[in-house]
């Protein structure tokens, strides 16, 4: 795979060329040369466009297979695609797939699948057996599988002793656990955030205090686990969505605490007044906060508190959304959105969401960092910062089409991605 | 004329749209006294009853609404929800809508149901009760029993007393009433009053003997034991030792105080039988009464917005 790309701004504060409008020749899949006005590469290897931008490829922590088990709502190939479309060489796959993805043979299904290809995935790991929160998979054995983190996906960790004894296992092996935070003796049969506009729509609520609880509490056992056992387990919390959760991580931080977490980009996007409409697209857990707790979630990821934007692509079938809002399934499809989102609403920066989706998680996950430089593996996310475009259901690669944002205009556009010898370009020509 | 082709909550009609159902619903109780009691209204249009949870009086007084004005009348009942039978609402609704039906009244559990309906049916939605959300023919009847006793709405203080935080009938009384100009007070144990309920411009009391004291109207709500998932309160006799309402409570009083209840009543839980039945409080039945005349002016002003 050759490619060459004329005048292009490369975005990686790592890298040399940082914020310079270069041409980069990329030759099997390596960086082989950046510099000016390079020569002419052969037919249909040469990309120019409009606000042509470099990054290094963005990594997603948070995506729901869905495959094996529930293929109607996504397949390995529309989440490859999805993930494309949405700007992400490497994305980590929650284990909430039918069988759980808890033995090395559930692993292997996936990284094979993502061999030599544009997209790498990056399985979790369940972190109990059937992510019920009661018994431990085998973690060391699912660490030399290639688990990329442990967790139960989309349930929390109930069980203060599970929690605790997890950590302290995972540290043998600097495992990262993955907790979603949430009590859920106080979320029972809740439908969205609880507040005036819960109250108004008669819906029964999800206090934030739900999720704030288990954080307090969950810092408290890491705290105990690194002063008694002298370890350093890591412990990351996903889907952060109130100012109290934000605020008690940032503290964990300042007291030199081996935590980390994570917020969608989404949660950037919504309030819980959105939710009058009772359209189910707008159905997340955590639900929509109000405007006041999204301010909050800005100034934990600008100050740092929050290490990474995620995706949380949740997609389901016509079937799981099409109801009472009641009955609806939780999710957003939102691989192909999640970067515009985050510039479009989020009001950090490009540079900033950036950092989001590429230092700061392979920070979170241990992994090397990518950069643009001559002579690296291209690892590359292809993208026009300036370009508005409307979300349509004709150019949609998920099989989940449950978006709020079919019809809305955003801004920030992904052209493709290179990775892995590999390259996908689904808003560009291949010229001369 | 109405303001909405539907009537999918109390949030979504003006004062106006108010003022002139109580005014059409005057109208039809006049004919509900007469020997025949029935106008040729509704006789082109055909109207469903879809009842998704369990009701008699509500269905009950829908349907001899749609009776006295001439429209002809389907009924379709299913306990719980019909997509646990493998259908979902929307194919249930429209198989009805198949058959020629202009106007869909609804009870379903899930709060929000008539208005993803509204939004994908061409017929118009009446709101017959969304899980805890809204009841807006309820609180219409309500507000139109308490302008029949006192005259008027308005500066009336009205105390809403039992289970609030389960109660679709609370949030429309309380939506209504205050677009009528009613101060509102409700009262229950703690943990059946909603936390943010403070919001909606109401007060909030724990202490029925309070309530009692301060409002014109108490407006006594059934413990909805059926709609209780989690515990909220130790037992039904505790809650009828301190939240029950007597005769000899009202007798008490400085002043006579309108007696209200959406029904059904739990005897000698939320109201002893002497408080029920006291001539000098009770409009229990008048509300009954004016239910089917508040109903026939709601899809008279609907059917004629078609």
């Amino acid at each position: 795979m050759n490619l060459l790309f004329r005048s292009a701004r490369i975005l990686d504060p790592l890298s040399p060329f940082h914020q310079q409008v270069l041409d980069v020749w990329v030759e099997n899949g390596v960086i082989r040369k950046i510099g000016e006005n390079l020569p002419a590469a052969p037919a249909g290897q040469e990309i120019r466009a409009q606000g042509l931008s470099l990054s290094p490829g963005w990594l997603d922590l948070r995506v729901h297979a869905k495959d094996p088990g529930y293929e109607a709502k996504e397949d390995l190939y529309s989440l490859r695609r999805a993930a494309v479309a949405g700007g992400f060489t490497e994305i980590v796959l929650l284990p909430n797939t039918k069988p759980v993805a808890q033995t090395k043979e559930s692993l292997g299904y996936f990284r094979r699948f993502s061999e030599e290809q544009v997209v790498t995935f990056l399985p979790a790991a369940a972190l109990t057996l059937g992510c019920d929160g009661k018994d431990f998979t085998e973690m060391l054995d699912l660490h030399h599988a290639g688990a990329a983190a442990y967790t139960d996906g989309e349930h929390p960790v109930w069980n203060a002793d599970i929690l605790l004894k997890s950590l302290q296992y995972l540290a043998q092996v600097n495992g990262l656990l993955i907790q979603r935070p949430e009590e859920p003796t106080l979320t029972v049969h809740g439908q969205m955030h609880e507040g005036t506009v819960s109250t108004l729509l008669g819906m029964r609520g999800i206090p934030a205090m739900a999720e704030e609880l288990v954080i307090q509490r969950d810092l408290r056992l890491l705290e105990y686990a690194v002063e008694t056992f002298d370890l350093r387990p890591r412990l990351h919390f996903s889907l952060v969505s109130t100012g109290r959760s934000v605020q008690m991580i940032r503290e964990a931080k300042a007291k030199g605490l081996p935590v980390t977490c994570d917020t969608a980009a989404h949660y950037l996007a919504f309030t819980d007044g959105d939710l009058v409409s009772f359209d189910t697209n707008l159905k997340v857990m955590p639900p929509f906060r109000p405007a006041s707790e999204i301010d909050a979630l800005r100034a934990g990821l600008l100050d740092g508190t929050i290490d990474a934007l995620v995706s949380d692509h949740y997609p389901q079938d016509a079937e799981s959304k099409n109801l009472e809002f009641d009955l609806a399934e939780f999710g957003i499809s939102s691989l192909e959105t999640t970067f515009a989102t985050a510039l479009t609403y989020g009001n950090l920066g490009l540079e900033k969401v950036l950092e989001l989706f590429t230092t700061r998680p392979r920070a979170v996950l241990g992994r090397t960092p990518v950069t643009i430089a001559e002579g690296q593996i291209a690892n590359l996310t292809v993208f026009n910062p300036e370009e508005e475009w409307t979300v349509t259901p004709a150019d949609w690669k998920s099989k989940g089409r449950n978006t709020p944002f079919f019809g809305k205009t955003l801004k920030g556009r992904v052209l493709g991605i290179v990775n892995q010898g590999k390259s996908t370009f689904y808003h560009v020509k291949l010229g001369v | 004329m109405l303001s909405t082709r539907h009537l999918l909550g109390i949030k979504d009609l003006t004062e106006e749209d108010i003022q002139l159902i109580f005014q059409t619903a005057d109208e039809f109780k006049e004919v509900l006294n007469r020997p025949i009691k029935k106008v040729p209204s509704l006789r082109d249009i055909t109207i469903a009853n879809v009842f998704f949870e369990n009701s008699t009086r509500t269905r009950l007084s829908f349907e001899l609404a749609e009776k006295r004005l001439s429209a002809d009348v389907v009924n379709f009942s299913s306990s719980g929800s019909s997509v646990k039978k493998g259908e979902t609402l929307l194919d249930t609704v429209n198989n009805i809508l198949a058959m020629k039906v202009d106007l869909i009244v609804m009870r379903h559990s899930s709060p929000g149901a008539p208005h993803y309906l509204a939004s994908r049916i061409p017929a118009n939605v009446v709101n017959a009760g969304d899980g805890t959300h809204e009841h807006p023919t309820q609180a219409l009847l309500d507000a139109f029993s308490i302008r029949e006793k006192l005259g008027d709405v308005a500066g009336k203080k009205v105390a809403i007393i039992g289970d609030i935080l389960h109660s679709r009938v609370a949030l429309s009384n309380i939506f209504c009433l205050k677009k009528l100009g009613a101060e509102v007070m409700v009262c229950g144990p703690s943990t059946l009053i909603p936390r943010y309920i403070r919001e909606l411009g109401v007060l909030v009391s724990h202490d029925v003997r309070q309530a009692l004291s301060w409002c014109d109207v108490a407006n006594v709500l059934r413990i909805q034991l059926e709609r209780l998932q989690v515990k909220y309160f130790p037992s039904l006799r505790e809650y009828s030792l301190y939240y029950g309402i007597t005769k000899a409570m009202l007798d008490e009083l400085d002043k006579p105080i309108v007696l209200m209840h959406p029904g059904p009543i739990n005897r000698g839980v939320e109201l002893s039988s002497d408080a029920a039945d006291s001539a000098d409080h009770s409009i229990i039945l008048n509300q009954v009464e004016n239910g089917v005349a508040t109903r026939m002016a709601v899809l008279y002003l609907l059917a004629a917005n078609r």
